[in-house]
């Protein structure tokens, strides 16, 4: 018996002196990851897949987390896979893009990938940002939005928390100002990936990193026939193979 | 912005198929096993240290934290170690030894090495007054350091003070540790200082004696205080995990 959703924990593939940190999103767990994690791990890399604090257990949990846990438990990853690696590159979705960017504005990292990651958010709700210390007191959840998924079979096996906690979203709110304003500190070779199709996260906020972003070398790759999770969604393969050259791209050439 | 206190961060060296995971003790950080995971890293094993929600961060982390919180940090290191290896132990210090226990009675752990583990809370005197004082004390001082190897002392990480509440949740994982120990069926290493008087050596009696009947044993170290792994003999503590992981493992 675990305290993790079974399906749900974090993971380690070794491998090469590359290293790959995936890091999941808000209210999601490491199994949005894995199998990107699988596809990079089968082609030699080193692949660590962190838990977020207070995901992948039990909802609740998540009233008392703060953002800066959530960029603790980013970094113990990036110290778990520094001993085996040479260089790391660091990787996540949604959440877990801007957690990912927050690294790599911190630490020496050779590279770094966000996935369907959110510049700012448009949820009119969270102008009640001030306000929040009194209505977490008793508004604890709030429904999530409409699901976007392209692939129903995806889809059913998703395992994610059903709800959004209400102080999960000042935390979110609060993390985007800090992403907003470490992105300009952020110089390593970047990749950006965003779906056309994403009803969570608009197609402008991953303009808006590429644009803000301290990086020289920076793309931005666009899908057309996914959802919000293009970890997973019908488009994964494609996915999985840009940012596996972008990683091969970083690796000292062997000739 | 790096919130992990510089020497504090979690580790992981890479080895062979036998996985050690080590967990360390309330208030500390993994610095407390770091050397510990090197000597059986060096031993041939993969080790893995992480880091207990809310510590080495800042203490008012630990405000916010539930015992669980601290076993699902020991799950994630379990399942990060159960792909790379074919059997994992388990070693733990002080509240690390409480957690281990907690995992082998859950999860398939080829053995535990709980050291300086408590059976019942600390005997600290002030403990009670505090349990008085929650709502309104949230931290309390540390007592004074009874290190036999002052040089270890210096090189530690760990918070000065007990965030109160925390407490709390200490005692609640002991007692619900008293509940599983009939359930540890793997091989069990029990290590505790005899001059230890923060967790007196009775406590590793205590345990002895609610473990299951089959593969236990007990080893008393002296010249050492609380914190087995970092003070003046830990190179006996090294060398008893060693021989334990090296001799259930064959």
């Amino acid at each position: 018996m675990s305290l993790i959703m079974p399906g749900a924990e974090p993971f380690y593939f070794p491998g090469g002196r590359t290293g790959c940190l995936l890091i999941h999103g808000f209210t999601g767990t490491p199994k949005e990851m894995r199998f990107l994690g699988e596809h990079l791990a089968g082609a030699g890399c080193t692949v660590l897949g962190v838990r977020l604090f207070a995901h992948a257990t039990r909802q609740e949990d998540m009233l008392r987390a703060r953002w800066r846990d959530w960029v603790a438990s980013a970094e113990d990853g990036l110290h778990l896979l520094r001993e085996a690696c040479d260089r790391v590159i660091v990787m996540g979705l949604s959440m877990g893009g801007i957690l990912a960017l927050l690294l790599a504005a911190e630490h020496a990292v050779s590279g770094v990938v966000a996935l369907s990651t959110p510049y700012d958010s448009p949820d009119p709700r969270l102008r009640l940002r001030p306000l929040a210390a009194f209505l977490t007191l008793f508004w604890r959840f709030a429904r999530k939005g409409p699901p976007d998924w392209h692939d129903p079979t995806v889809a059913a096996d998703h395992l994610e928390y059903p709800l959004a906690p209400v102080r999960g979203g000042v935390e979110l709110y609060d993390i985007l100002a800090e992403l907003r304003r470490r992105l300009p500190s952020v110089t390593c070779p970047a990749l950006v990936i965003h779906s056309r199709g994403d009803l969570t996260v608009r197609g402008s906020s991953a303009e808006a990193i590429v644009a803000h972003m301290g990086s020289g070398d920076k793309k931005l790759v666009w899908v057309e026939n996914s959802g919000h999770v293009v970890t997973r969604d019908a488009e994964r393969e494609r996915v999985f193979a840009e940012v596996l050259s972008f990683v091969r791209g970083l690796e000292p050439s062997t000739a | 912005m790096t919130s992990i206190a510089p020497g504090g961060e979690p580790f992981l060296f890479p080895g062979g198929r036998t996985g050690c995971l080590l967990l360390h003790g309330f208030t500390a950080s993994p610095q407390e096993v770091r050397e510990l995971g090197r000597h059986l890293a060096s031993h041939g094993a993969t080790a893995l240290g992480p880091r207990l929600f809310g510590h080495a961060t800042q203490p008012g982390d630990l405000l916010r934290a539930r015992w669980a919180d601290w076993l699902a940090s020991a799950f994630d290191g379990y399942h990060m170690l159960r792909g790379v290896c074919d059997r994992v132990f388990v070693l733990g210090v002080s509240l690390g030894g409480v957690l281990a226990f907690h995992l082998a009675a859950r999860l398939d752990v080829a053995g535990v090495v709980g050291m300086a583990t408590p059976f019942g809370p600390p005997k600290d005197p002030r403990l009670l007054l505090l349990r008085l004082a929650a709502p309104l004390v949230r931290f309390v001082p540390k007592g004074p350091p009874d290190w036999r190897d002052p040089a270890a002392a210096k090189t530690r990480v760990a918070y000065g003070v007990y965030p109160v509440p925390a407490l709390a949740e200490v005692e609640r994982a002991i007692l619900a540790m008293r509940r599983h120990l009939v359930n540890v069926s793997c091989p069990v290493l029990l290590m505790h200082a005899t001059e230890d008087t923060f967790v007196p050596p009775a406590n590793m009696q205590a345990i002895y004696d609610a473990l299951p009947a089959g593969d236990k044993a007990m080893l008393s170290i002296p010249h050492s205080n609380h914190v087995l792994p970092l003070d003046a003999s830990r190179s006996q503590v090294f060398e008893a995990a060693a021989d334990f992981i090296g001799r259930v493992s064959r």
